[in-house]
């Protein structure tokens, strides 16, 4: 039980290092932006897929925005897939290719399995352009986004790219403001980090694209997968690509107003990142594959990031437990356990990462809201911890996944 | 002091030492203070003219006293909206000469409208110029920035320290310090010393003598676009001999040296240095995650960017007038005799060096 607890607390040490390694690297670093200033180029054509599963209340929003976009229109479609829904989507979206001729082609599911990536999959047969920009529907690109997610497909390494996540409800109230701050964290330190360091950016699967041959050549989508995100970003490095984030691509989005329908996120991310730990973990680190040593273990690392909550529940009752049983002296470990468990685990990145971020930033109150992180860390550690527990049992019991669409809060325009 | 008091007592101080940190947090929650979500830039896909387009609506209030001054050729003085002085010089322009005589900073917002304005050496003007017609500086003058409706021409040794747009023809002196937007809707000429950060036009020319652009663009094969998407993969170094035809995209884990005369018909991405000999063309786009140097008569058609530092020789071209592209890299030497079509992007540090 001993070295158990010993192993444990040297995984968290582990993370807690990485954390620290990036915020320092973001503060004192080198900052790589490579291809945020080709503003200049014979611009490819490009297929912007925009998911959409009953999103009457947004998916006006963003076609707006895209028919405002700074592209040459001759070389941009937009193609919205309509996934099933049930509301006025569908309705909507013939509006806006009834107003924009030759510019929207919509792609209407009526059946099929559920869940984003097997939309995508199914939207696939529209898709002629060797790049393709993804957006779910509550987001709202702005004027210069699709030049900046496009331009880094000139450099050939480049699978996929990915932008930065700005929550517009920011202030709507304290879970909101929460997630502001991890958004912040998350991208602007954690993402920007692992770009300058030549890790493992990840693809987040919206404000995001994909070079179609790398797709093609990576088997396409995963349906099978919960996020598609996650399972693009690792095959595309198993198979030699890269994918790269752009700090400056920013794009506005929406975040869950209440903490039922964030737990039900952060359950389905933590699913489907172990779920991709599971499939591609051992491959990456020690199979035959394009990554180079520092993506391997990385890339390692990134995978166990939600295993790292049921870990840490793990490590402070076997703590209690080798406490009750006499096992001394301990102090050291279990100050350490006490130290590093609050520094290791973070969603979107730790809390001192959260700090530097709003630096960067430039913010200047938000910051004081920091001691309320301790609230999203407990939620978030017994709701990973509660995943991966499912998911275990649902291994047993043969319980097939399914994928829980994220609620909409913005009023219907 | 009753046991029992003592206890009460030194919980409530512990529970109020515990919230204290969550005071400001509290304090933050209620009033809102910092709860706007993070400015993005929506409107604008940061176009290096922007700055020029903003100053053009910014005086436009004064549109009317503009015509007047150019009708009567008379000067004229006021406020502008945001309380900033400026100056309409309609014929003539003592009072911008009666002041830089002075060999002080001339402060006012300058307007000339219909004349051309002749700026005398070593002179500082601090504020935005609006010239509406040519516009001639002298040797080691200083400017904030210039909105020319023609040509705008620099004398040696000048300095800008924001943004220069010119309608026409846009041309530095040796020795001139270019910090900011340089834009030109025409062309823009740099000389022997310069240094720059960020240039665009439709043709931007490093020293007098440049690429014959006829001699070179028979050097470009076909656009990148109609080349198969496939990848030619090699882990370690790499050479593409001279004279070798490739058709299709190479990725060089590695460094890559590419042989004189050499011609890419697809893209290129090195993942160290990056070294082309003379007269290479390369129909798509170069990257280089660390040094780039392109060799004497090259020509690229696409993007080319390095993450530490380029050189490009004398005689090479970067895009053509057609499918105008950007080269970019945190420092940038570029020797007299290469052209850029498109946008030439030194995040550090740009300058023209003298050909070898």
């Amino acid at each position: 039980m001993i070295y158990l607890l010993y192993a444990i607390v040297f995984v968290i040490c582990i993370y807690t290092g990485r954390h620290y390694w990036f915020t320092l690297n973001r503060l004192f670093g080198f900052q790589r932006h490579p291809y945020i200033d080709i503003d200049t180029a014979d611009w490819p054509p490009v297929t912007v897929l925009v998911a959409a599963h009953n999103e009457e209340k947004v998916v006006a929003n963003i076609l707006d925005a895209l028919m405002t976009v700074k592209y040459p229109e001759d070389r941009m479609l937009v193609v919205p897939v309509n996934d099933r829904s049930t509301d006025r989507t569908r309705e909507i979206i013939d509006k806006f290719v009834e107003d924009f001729p030759g510019r929207i082609q919509p792609f209407h599911r009526a059946g099929g399995k559920g869940g984003k990536a097997a939309a995508l999959k199914d939207a696939m047969e529209l898709v002629n352009t060797e790049v393709i920009l993804i957006f779910d529907a509550d987001y709202i690109p702005g004027a210069g986004l699709i030049k900046q997610l496009v331009a880094p497909f000139f450099d050939l390494e480049v699978g996929g790219v990915m932008g930065r996540v700005v929550p517009l409800n920011a202030g709507t109230n304290l879970l909101t403001r929460l997630l502001d701050l991890e958004r912040s964290g998350g991208y602007q330190v954690d993402q920007q980090a692992r770009m300058n360091l030549r890790l493992v950016p990840q693809h987040g699967g919206t404000v995001a694209g994909v070079r179609l041959s790398a797709l093609r050549e990576i088997g396409g989508w995963n349906e099978n997968s919960l996020t598609e995100d996650t399972d693009l970003t690792y095959r595309l490095l198993l198979n030699g690509w890269k994918t790269v984030y752009q700090n400056r691509s920013e794009c506005y989005e929406e975040v869950p107003e209440i903490w039922p329908v964030r737990i039900k996120q952060i359950m389905r991310w933590a699913k489907g990142h172990n779920q991709a730990m599971v499939t591609y973990g051992l491959r990456l680190l020690l199979g035959k594959n394009r990554a180079t040593l520092r993506e391997r273990i990385d890339g390692t690392l990134l995978l166990g990031v939600y295993a790292m909550a049921p870990l840490t529940l793990l490590g402070w009752a076997l703590a209690l437990g080798v406490f009750y049983q006499g096992v001394a002296p301990l102090h050291g470990v279990i100050a350490l356990l006490s130290l590093t468990a609050y520094a290791a685990l973070g969603n979107l990145a730790a809390f001192f990462e959260i700090a530097a971020a709003a630096r960067l930033d430039g913010t200047r109150k938000r910051i004081s809201l920091l001691p309320f992180l301790i609230l999203g860390f407990a939620v978030s550690i017994f709701s990973v911890s509660r995943a991966a527990f499912s998911q275990v049992s649902d291994l047993v019991t043969g319980a097939e996944f399914h994928w829980d669409k994220t609620e909409r809060f913005r009023k219907v325009s | 002091m009753n046991p029992y008091l003592a206890m009460m007592a030194l919980f409530l101080m512990v529970s109020l030492m515990c919230m204290l940190p969550l005071v400001p947090a509290l304090v933050e929650l209620r009033r809102k203070s910092d709860a706007q979500p993070l400015r993005v830039v929506q409107q604008n896909a940061g176009e290096i003219r922007h700055f020029a387009n903003s100053f053009r609506d910014y005086i436009k209030e004064i549109e009317p006293t503009i015509q007047r001054c150019v009708t009567d050729g008379t000067t004229a003085t006021g406020t502008l909206v945001n309380g900033e002085e400026y100056v309409v010089l309609g014929r003539a322009d003592e009072p911008l000469l009666r002041a830089l005589e002075q060999r002080d900073a001339l402060h006012p917002v300058v307007i000339t409208a219909g004349v051309d304005l002749t700026v005398p050496a070593e002179s500082t003007l601090s504020k935005e110029i609006y010239a509406g017609s040519l516009f001639v500086g002298g040797e080691r003058n200083i400017y904030r920035a210039i909105l020319g409706e023609n040509n705008v021409h620099l004398g040696a040794a000048s300095q800008v320290t924001r943004w220069v747009h010119a309608v026409g023809k846009f041309t530095a002196e040796r020795g001139c310090r270019l910090y900011g937007r340089i834009s030109s809707d025409s062309l823009i000429r740099l000389r022997t010393d310069c240094i720059f950060l960020r240039l665009n036009a439709p043709r931007i020319e490093i020293g007098d003598t440049v690429a014959n652009e006829d001699a070179a663009s028979s050097l470009v094969p076909a656009s990148a676009n109609s080349v198969p998407s496939q990848r030619f993969f090699h882990d370690g170094d790499f050479d593409v001999e001279p004279g070798e035809i490739i058709r299709g995209n190479i990725v060089i884990r590695g460094n890559l040296h590419i042989g004189a005369g050499a011609r890419i018909c697809g893209s290129v991405k090195s993942t160290k240095d990056l070294v082309t000999g003379d007269g290479v063309s390369v129909g798509g786009s170069l990257v280089s995650a660390q040094k780039m140097q392109i060799g004497p008569n090259c020509a690229v058609h696409g993007p080319i960017v390095a993450e530490r530092e380029l050189a490009v020789a004398s005689g090479t071209r970067c895009g053509s007038l057609k499918h105008p592209t950007t080269v970019s890299a945190p420092r940038i030497a570029v020797e007299e005799g290469a052209v850029v079509f498109g946008t030439l992007w030194a995040r550090e540090r740009g300058e023209v060096v003298v050909g070898q």
